[in-house]
């Protein structure tokens, strides 16, 4: 954990959660795993507070618990998934786009039910691990926590449940006669005497699967910049066959045959099969390698070579970040770099057909950030300089890290200035939440019209435009912060995916 | 039968030597010894090697070594005539120039072929300058460095840069120009593949241009004072590659179509990026010069950031 990834995380638990969980939070994110005793002398925070912290860790599943060898319990955090909150909003805005906003209008049960059930199986939402049955022999002694299992079939599959008529819920929706159908209900506030059956069924969100949604929408939309929009519907109609049969950390989905892909391409699209095959081809010949061809059967076997397309746009972005801050002539050299991976001084000079002293202060000015590095070749034993090559070479992946803690840390700034404007402007805030809750009652109450004007003009007008200012200053920090996280996402993506390929290797 | 003694003919020296220009002449890549022997058999070893040396000294002959042996030419007879009044040593130099070609040599490496000492050869070169000799041509490379090389001698691109250099300097804003007309080319005619709406295909080929088609578009478009050949455009469009704006394929292409070297053609295609500026670049911080001064509490906080300050008011 770099210390912008824990400055972050405690930023964030303690705007939502609160001071104690960020305390608690903190601390397990930079000790790791600790028993319960620890973090209370630790911290100095008293057992109740530190209980109540840790459930609502664990609620909000940024926490977990392991039985260690020796019988105790150890509780640790993880940055990763504390960081994933940055995203929430990403996750909501996703959901909505593809199974529909309910507008704020009341949603009847069945809307509900059928759009939970659609979620389940998609994978978006999974089932939470739970108690296994008491099965063992009685007289062992309980274990000092639980062991959650989940079954791995059982991970998306709805139990039916049939509404009972009780109180706010309404008749069941589904006509089959078999008798135990029960509908799917996540109201905490059960009202009826009996459990429901599927008491103890908790769900959470599938991260992965919105990771692995996040980046195939990166994927379509870089060809479609690239190409043209129905090279990406077809991009996009593989990516969705593969969606659930390939897991997140693969390197390339599974073969589809073109006679698939012309079978599942969405009815808008009437394009021939010729036409298809056409488009595969020319995916498939590329430069950009998105789509390889992996065997002739069936009219010609497809893949979405996914680390590929990962390693692009990472590049991408770090050529985008290069030619903001240094200038469209740095972002020459540093392709010019990634291209021939190294090069000596005069080279750069040569291929970039840029001046000699332009060059030597670009390149220069790239090393001292770290986006360059040199590599020294010797000609000689003893390292002379005059004797020696240096060349010039960018080294991918440790620039991306760099980046991302870069990222982290402007995030990072990005709310500790949201939270400085709030403060300037409390009593300002204050006043208007006052105003506006007058106003509130006395319309309940029936007051009359030059009353509420008055009321209203207690606020006035410059205080309503620095109200305004501030408004639209929180909304564009707001802004930015989502836009630094898809930034994030397509790094850390980047990062994790050759970490896993490089791990595979032998 | 009485023994007829042959008298050995003594052959007369000069003789010797006239023969043995003739040969040259009549050979002029150079004759070995070998040659000289079959001609002349009549003389042997010892005239023969009295022969040359006394034609090198006089500067009639040019000893080479080659691989079969050792080579004599003559000597171009101008040239004799110009090194007349010159002693060995320069001589020697001018040698050493002239076997650099239109390269050139550095002083320095004047030096080190001919042992001479470093006062000798800078009065020799001083000299063999005054009678229009050998010239000095200042190296494109490093500006400080003189190399020499004969007078008539065109210098070698390396030296002077070629086409983007005029007088030592590097012509950027003419590699701008020929930068931006290029692009625009390949991207006009992506549009128009664009435009046609037929097969993938046909639209992806019709985008594609050569590098001959290039070429001839800029020598019409008549931006350039000098005549570029086909490599220098290559060169400009691999800058256009680096700038991530044109990609590049290589067809196998039929010897004898326009533009082909080697059997292979490369074609070129205007592309557009595949992703929108990214997200960390949008904020001050992305940007910031003293990002890593700054933190909560200090001089340069995120409280106080007049970056942010301008930023927040667009």
């Amino acid at each position: 954990m770099t210390q912008a990834e824990i400055k972050l995380c405690s930023l964030l638990l303690q705007e939502h959660f609160g001071e104690i969980v960020e305390k608690i939070g903190t601390y397990l994110v930079r000790t790791g795993g600790q028993p319960l005793r620890v973090i209370v002398s630790d911290t100095g925070t008293s057992l109740d507070q530190v209980k109540k912290a840790l459930c609502v860790l664990i609620q909000h599943n940024l926490g977990t618990y392991q039985i260690q060898k020796r019988g105790f319990v150890e509780y640790s955090v993880q940055c990763s998934r504390v960081l994933c909150i940055l995203r929430y909003p990403r996750y909501i805005y996703t959901a909505k786009t593809l199974y529909g906003d309910t507008d704020g209008k009341t949603m009847d049960y069945t809307e509900v039910s059928s759009t939970f059930v659609r979620l389940a199986d998609t994978h978006f939402v999974q089932r939470c691990p739970g108690v296994p049955d008491a099965s063992g022999p009685s007289d062992s002694a309980a274990p000092p926590a639980p062991t959650l299992v989940i079954d791995e079939k059982d991970m998306y599959s709805v139990p039916r449940l049939n509404l009972i008529g009780k109180g706010k819920r309404r008749r069941s929706c589904d006509d089959d006669d078999n008798g135990e159908h029960k509908a799917k209900k996540q109201k905490q506030d059960l009202e009826s005497q009996e459990p429901p059956p599927d008491d103890g069924i908790y769900w959470q969100v599938n991260r992965d699967r919105f990771h692995q949604h996040f980046r195939d929408q990166a994927i379509v939309s870089a060809v479609a910049n690239r190409m043209d929009q129905t090279s990406s519907e077809i991009v996009r109609t593989m990516l969705r066959m593969s969606e659930v049969t390939t897991s997140s950390n693969a390197a390339y989905t599974q073969p589809l045959s073109s006679n698939e892909i012309f079978r599942s391409l969405p009815a808008g699209y009437n394009i021939g099969k010729q036409v298809l095959d056409q488009y595969l081809t020319l995916l498939a010949d590329d430069p950009l390698e998105f789509i390889g061809k992996s065997g002739d059967s069936g009219g010609g076997m497809y893949v979405v070579n996914l680390h590929k397309a990962l390693a692009s746009l990472a590049t991408a972005t770090l050529e985008s970040i290069v030619q903001e801050r240094f200038g469209s002539r740095c972002a020459r050299i540093f392709r010019l770099l990634l291209r021939k991976k190294h090069l000596e001084q005069k080279q750069v000079e040569d291929f970039a057909m840029i001046p000699a002293k332009e060059a030597k202060d670009m390149l220069y000015k790239m090393l001292s950030e770290n986006f360059v590095s040199l590599q020294e070749i010797p000609k000689t034993p003893d390292h002379a300089p005059s004797r020696t090559f240096y060349l010039y070479t960018v080294n991918v992946l440790a620039s991306t890290r760099m980046l991302l803690h870069r990222c982290y840390k402007s995030v990072a700034n990005l709310i500790e200035r949201r939270q400085y404007e709030t403060r300037e402007n409390k009593r300002l805030l204050e006043k208007s939440q006052r105003v506006e809750a007058i106003l509130a009652s006395m319309q309940a109450t029936g007051a009359e019209e030059v009353q509420l004007q008055e009321i209203e003009e207690m606020i006035t007008a410059p205080e309503r435009q620095q109200l305004e200012s501030l408004k639209h200053t929180v909304n564009k920090i707001d802004a930015s912060e989502n836009q630094v996280d898809e930034t994030i996402f397509l790094l850390a993506s980047y990062v994790d995916s050759t970490v896993v390929a490089a791990a595979k290797k032998p | 039968m009485a023994e007829v003694k042959v008298k050995p003919e003594v052959p007369d020296p000069l003789d010797v030597e006239n023969r043995i220009i003739e040969l040259c002449h009549q050979f002029p890549h150079g004759i070995t010894d070998q040659v000289i022997q079959n001609e002349m058999p009549h003389t042997d070893a010892q005239q023969r090697a009295m022969a040359i040396n006394r034609l090198l000294s006089m500067g009639q002959l040019d000893l080479l070594r080659s691989n079969a042996g050792l080579l004599y030419r003559v000597k171009d007879s101008q040239n004799t005539s110009k090194m007349k009044g010159s002693d060995n040593q320069e001589k020697l130099v001018y040698q050493i120039i002239e076997d650099a070609g239109n390269k050139g040599i550095w002083s320095r490496d004047i030096r080190y072929k001919s042992n001479l000492p470093l006062t000798e050869i800078n009065k020799i070169l001083k000299n063999l300058e005054s009678k229009k000799l050998i010239k000095a041509v200042k190296s494109v490379a490093a500006s400080k460095k003189k190399v020499y090389m004969l007078y008539n001698l065109q210098p070698d691109r390396s030296v002077t840069g070629g086409a983007w250099y005029s007088d030592q300097d590097f012509e950027s804003e003419f590699v701008e120009v020929l930068n931006q007309q290029c692009f625009k080319f390949l991207q006009s005619k992506a549009e128009a593949a664009r435009e046609s709406k037929q097969n993938p295909m046909i639209q992806r080929n019709s985008s594609f241009a050569s590098s001959h088609e290039v070429w001839k578009y800029i020598c019409e478009l008549g931006i350039s004072k000098v005549e570029l050949s086909m490599e220098d455009i290559e060169t400009i469009l691999n800058t256009l590659i680096y700038d991530g704006k044109v990609e590049m394929t290589i067809i196998a292409a039929k010897e004898g179509t326009v533009g082909s070297v080697d059997g292979q053609m490369k074609l070129y295609r205007a592309v557009n990026p595949i992703i929108q500026p990214t997200g960390l670049v949008r904020t001050p911080c992305g940007l910031c010069p003293v990002f890593d001064d700054c933190h909560e509490g200090g001089e340069i906080s995120p409280s106080n950031c007049i970056y942010m300050t301008e930023w927040l008011e667009f």
